[in-house]
């Protein structure tokens, strides 16, 4: 549809221009008939038709078209004052033609005495003549508050005028007239000079100007003949620079003068007392602009995402080194699940390297029918909650759309990952609204909300941004806060550690140089790490390697919201691969046993492989698929011991993270359960 | 001039107030009623309160309100009135009539709670544990459920089935982990992995539950599991004495003679000289229970110190002494998780068991010169006769025997005294034989974990009893020289 109207609009320029050069051919025409051949119905037919067709459009009429408009009327009102019939006609045309433009002069070699002397009188029964005189010229003429050219005489109609004269770099100058019958007043503007002007030619048009950090507007249009002897010494042609962009006022002092323009570099310029005292209008050489421009390197691990730069489409990811104009731009990649957004700055001669990663985009619907006190404040805070929400992209449905037609619409176009709608209680007086937050594949979670609470939605807020680590560092041992123990100590370490150093059964006393109190202080430590961390137990500095060790997000965790935590990690998903891909399947399990989907997460979980044995491992993996087999019921019985049994062959297997209680007991008592 | 009794008053400022609000709708009117129920509750005003929320259940049975009331009520009775029996029936009712309610689940929850209480052997927790399977089963999104497996996991274990129970233990706190029942349900799995032989899944899990909740109270309980354990267990080190304790405290007691952990951590020293318990807290001593003279035994719950005497036992609560029979030589008493008291009687070849009734029976055994609990929910005793020490179970069973002086350089003959810190070690004062006067420390399965004689020690008082604190020391009773003991 959109391209549609864009060939639209050439097509009707064309017309246009088409249009009027047919209407000057008529306009010359119409003369012509009449001066050579004499034939003064068609010169008349062909004024009617020229008149016709601009006072339709006489509000919007550009000068030059007024002019032809006010002579067809000159040369009507003298062909019909020629015939007896039409004569009467004759001074409606004049009538139109003073209504158009009063000061319009009669053609002396066309138009008869008498003709003349009629214009005269009918404008002297509604017009004065006021005689004008500025000093300097080159200023702006406002009549009654509107802009008028600068005419040394000017018909006003009667009655109370005010004319106002000013120029940039003087006090401007204001004069009122009481006009009346037979009157003829003059005005003559003198402007003081009160600050020097600087006129500016700028190349690229539309740069910002800015004085002394505040912008004052934008150099724009295109520089006239006028600007030949600026511009060809530059070897530019006139038309490559702005319109003369005029600095009105420069006070005294010294000045900075800054033209910002996207792609360009921003060029600074100093100016000097002199230029501001004396008082005298000045203009500068013409002022280019260097282009700047940087580029941007986009990759994602998730595939199928598109860039768009400012809602331009930049092309598919991943786009290395795309030269891009220096300025901000709202980056945005659209995956296709999830989406990507930020706001960058593209600096010049400079690369932005940028890992695009996919949030879930959350689409709020609506809040549904149901007047109640506080509404337009709780709906206005529903439509900013994406302000409140930095780990979704966050989305509001069309306007006009009702939240179940675009719950409809969203879901068969899977244009977003989570949605959440607003359904006010239905009580004798409601106070309460309900909030469904929900899955593309139906997870939800419905959240009762008081209206006119200070901030209904903070809680959710704070929730739905909450996002449970799945991994984190750790050393492969087991680390007590014993008391009376100068740090952490030691239980039990794996062979790595072992191997390097650690001892069991004695505190770690510093880690990396610093003294460690407790395991708190030393996981924080790990968590900043890169690679090994030095270890100290009093016996001498051991390096020990740090490793990843899994973890499973919280159940029943009354600080998550699990259906944005399912969105997320459904597409953290997506875009990994190897152990860690199936430690987020074990989590998306997890979090589909939260929505007792145990049906699903068995899918998840039935194929998904973890070569590690300690931790969070597969023997985890496979607990977890006999719970959900004992949870689909007597039938999978079968089923359910032999994930029991598979988990059993992992006896340092653990639930919740590496230092969670092991799986074996309780795969043991699973299977003895299930005698 | 007639005046309303203050008991009268709030009813008939209710009757007063009915005709009125009887005009409005009927779910305003409950709501009303409710709401009344509560203002009138936050401000004790309980007489006023139950009128109020008995008029509702009157009024409008069928309002969503009812089974809030109901709930209320019974609430009423069991934390303030203190009477679970008052309890029952109202709960039984929001069970019959108000299952679909969202109270539902928070009333079967509160019956199971009191069925648990009221039963008095393993077998009468069934119907206790058949509510909170209810609410698991019926209920699965309420909070109630975190609740509801802990609570399954306590039944579970006090009939001795550790691995269940630590299965509804790790189930409340990782299916539920916003519940506010997760640092029980840690604690008391750790301690189950503890029964259940897995030492460093126990400290992991003591030191998970410092790590999340490091504020509650059983962050606090787990600190001092974890330290004795490892300190008893893993580091072992060599007792040592470090001479009067608390610090510079000589002949500051009359005759001390018997010593007791409280359950809050608190020692308990039976003065007797002066006939009377103490608790020694943050160093200063407080009277506890009324005076006993010649007690023999001493145990306490939470609130109240039990004394036995050759009259009987004594404590606050009662007017006079409850006879024990005819036990004349109390070596040792021990209260189990069901409320019945175990009695040792250094003369009779049996253990004595009295019911909270006072029915009391007899277990077989040889006879015990010392008694101790054990986490386990039995008993160890100390039998001199046959020189061995034997862990029993909640029936009497032997599980564990220990000869004297296995894992030791020279055997011993006595044990004058046995004390227990609740975290499965087992402190046993021993005399006689070549190993002579000392103390030595057991680990859950009877091994040996820590020892010494008071010869190598350098102590020369007259040691009667003992008792293992907090801190991974043993405090020992110098009767001769009035002062207390430590070694770490």
């Amino acid at each position: 549809m959109r391209l549609r109207l864009l060939l639209a609009i050439p097509v009707f320029c064309v017309a246009l221009w088409g249009q009027d050069s047919a209407l000057k051919e008529t306009f010359l025409q119409a003369k012509t008939l009449w001066a050579t051949q004499g034939d003064r119905e068609g010169a008349t037919t062909r004024f009617d038709s020229v008149v016709a067709s601009l006072t339709s459009q006489q509000a919007t009429l550009e000068p030059e078209w007024i002019q032809v408009l006010c002579e067809s009327y000159n040369w009507l009102a003298v062909l019909d004052d020629r015939s007896a019939q039409n004569r009467p006609r004759a001074q409606v045309r004049l009538q139109a033609l003073m209504e158009l433009n009063p000061d319009f002069e009669l053609d002396r070699a066309l138009t008869s005495q008498r003709l003349l002397a009629l214009y005269d009188r009918m404008k002297g029964e509604k017009f004065a003549l006021v005689k004008l005189a500025y000093l300097p010229e080159g200023g702006r003429l406002l009549v009654d508050g509107k802009p008028t050219s600068l005419l040394p005489r000017r018909f006003l109609p009667f009655g109370l005028h005010k004319l106002s004269y000013s120029r940039p770099g003087y006090a401007g100058s204001e004069v009122t007239l009481e006009l009346g019958p037979r009157d003829v007043k003059a005005a003559d503007f003198k402007l003081t000079r009160t600050a020097s002007t600087i006129t500016l030619y700028v190349q690229p048009r539309d740069t910002e100007v800015l004085l002394d950090g505040q912008s004052i507007g934008f150099a724009i249009g295109q520089a006239g003949e006028n600007a030949a002897s600026l511009a060809l010494p530059l070897g530019l042609r006139p038309e490559d620079l702005s319109a003369p962009f005029v600095i009105p006022e420069l006070l005294p002092g010294k000045h900075r003068l800054e033209l910002r323009c996207a792609c360009f570099r921003t060029k600074i310029l100093e100016l000097g007392e002199d230029l501001a005292t004396p008082a005298t209008d000045h203009t500068l050489e013409p002022i280019r602009l260097e282009p700047s421009r940087g580029s941007v390197s986009i990759s994602s691990a998730w595939s199928g995402g598109e860039l768009f730069l400012s809602g331009q489409s930049r092309g598919l990811l991943p786009l290395a080194d795309l030269p891009v104009c220096s300025g901000t731009y709202d980056l945005l990649v659209v995956f296709p699940a999830g989406g990507f957004s930020r706001r960058i700055t593209v600096e010049d001669g400079k690369s932005l390297a940028i890992e695009a990663k996919p949030k879930p985009r959350l689409v709020f619907l609506g809040l549904e029918g149901g007047e109640f006190t506080g509404r337009s404040r709780f709906l206005s805070q529903l439509e900013a909650l994406g302000e409140r929400l930095p780990t979704l992209a966050f989305q509001a449905a069309r306007a006009g759309e009702t939240p179940g037609d675009a719950l409809v619409r969203l879901k068969a176009s899977r244009e977003a990952e989570l949605f959440l709608m607003a359904k006010p209680v239905q009580d004798k007086v409601i106070h309460r609204v309900e909030l469904v937050l929900s899955t593309l594949e139906g997870e939800e979670e419905r959240i009762l909300v008081k209206p006119l609470e200070q901030d209904p939605l903070g809680a959710l807020a704070v929730r739905i941004n909450h996002l449970p680590l799945i991994q984190r560092p750790g050393l492969g041992a087991t680390l007590l806060d014993v008391p009376g123990q100068p740090g952490p100590w030691v239980l039990a370490a794996s062979e790595a550690c072992f191997k390097a150093g650690l001892q069991p059964g004695r505190p770690i006393i510093k880690a990396q140089g610093k003294v460690v109190g407790t395991v708190l202080e030393l996981q924080e430590l790990l968590g900043t790490a890169k690679g090994p961390i030095s270890v100290d137990q009093g016996g001498g500095i051991m390096n020990l390697p740090v490793q990843m060790e899994g973890l499973e997000i919280p159940l029943g965790a009354s600080d998550l919201c699990y259906p944005a935590l399912l969105a997320h990690l459904r597409l953290l998903q997506a875009g990994t691969k190897g152990e860690e891909a199936t430690l987020i399947k074990l989590n998306v399990a997890l979090a589909l046993m939260q929505f007792r989907k145990y049906d699903k997460a068995i899918e998840l979980l039935r194929d998904a492989r973890l070569s590690i044995g300690r931790g969070v491992s597969q023997g985890t993996l496979d607990f977890h698929t006999g719970r959900c087999f004992i949870h689909l019921g007597a039938s999978y019985q079968s089923e359910a011991v032999q994930a029991f049994r598979q988990a059993l062959k992992y006896p340092q297997a653990t639930l919740q993270g590496p230092d969670g209680p092991l799986v074996a007991p309780m795969a043991r008592q699973a299977l003895e359960d299930l005698k | 001039m007639f005046v309303l009794s203050s008991w009268f008053r709030p009813s008939a400022a209710l009757l007063c107030v009915l005709p009125a609000l009887a005009q409005t709708p009927d779910g305003d009117l409950a709501e009303r009623l409710y709401r009344s129920g509560e203002r009138a509750y936050s401000a004790k005003a309980y007489k006023e309160a139950l009128d109020t929320w008995s008029q509702l259940l009157q009024a409008d049975p069928k309002s969503e309100f009812a089974p809030m009331a109901l709930l209320r009520l019974a609430r009423h009775q069991v934390e303030i009135e203190h009477n679970p029996d008052g309890a029952m029936p109202i709960l039984d009712r929001l069970r019959s009539e108000y299952i679909k309610s969202p109270e539902a689940p928070e009333g079967l929850l509160l019956r199971g709670v009191l069925l648990a209480k009221q039963a008095r052997r393993p077998t009468e927790l069934k119907d206790a544990m058949a509510e909170f399977n209810r609410i698991l089963d019926l209920f699965p999104d309420a909070a109630a459920c975190g609740e509801a497996h802990f609570q399954l996991g306590l039944a579970w274990r006090d009939q001795g089935q550790w691995g269940r129970a630590l299965q509804q233990f790790v189930d409340a706190f990782r299916l539920h982990s916003g519940s506010a029942v997760v640092p029980q349900a840690m604690l008391e799995a750790a301690e189950t992995l503890d029964l259940m032989g897995d030492l460093p899944g126990c400290l992991q899990m003591l030191q998970r539950l410092r790590a999340e909740a490091p504020q509650s109270p059983q962050a606090q309980e787990a600190a001092w599991r974890m330290a004795v354990r490892v300190k008893h267990r893993l580091q072992k080190p060599p007792l040592k004495s470090e001479g009067a304790w608390p610090v510079g405290r000589t002949k500051w007691l009359k005759t001390p003679t018997l010593l007791s952990l409280a359950p809050d951590g608190d020692l308990l020293i039976f003065q007797n000289d002066l006939d009377r318990t103490f608790r020694l807290h943050e160093e200063v001593l407080t009277p506890v229970g009324p005076p006993a003279s010649g007690t023999r035994a001493l145990t306490s719950v939470p609130g109240s110190v039990w004394m036995l005497t050759k009259t009987g036992l004594m404590r606050a609560e009662a007017i006079a002494p409850q006879p024990l029979g005819t036990l004349a030589a109390i070596s040792g008493a021990v209260l189990d998780r069901w409320g019945n008291l175990w009695v040792a009687d250094a003369k009779t070849p049996a253990l004595t068991v009295f019911a909270p009734n006072w029915a009391s029976r007899t277990i077989a055994s040889p006879t015990a010169n010392a008694l101790a609990p054990l986490p386990t929910g039995g008993v160890a005793i100390a039998a001199d006769a046959d020189r061995k020490l034997l862990f029993l179970d909640t029936e009497g069973q032997p599980r564990t025997i220990i000869p004297y002086g296995k894992d030791l350089p020279a055997p011993f003959r006595y044990v004058t005294a046995l004390a227990a810190d609740g975290a499965g070690h087992l402190a046993a004062l021993v005399d006689g034989g070549d190993f002579g006067e000392g103390v030595v420390i057991y680990g859950p399965d009877g091994t040996v974990l820590r020892q010494a004689t008071f010869k190598a020690l350098g102590i020369t008082g007259r040691i009667t009893s003992l008792a293992l604190d907090h801190s991974g020391g043993v405090i020992l009773c110098d009767r001769r020289n009035d002062l207390l003991l430590r070694l770490n």
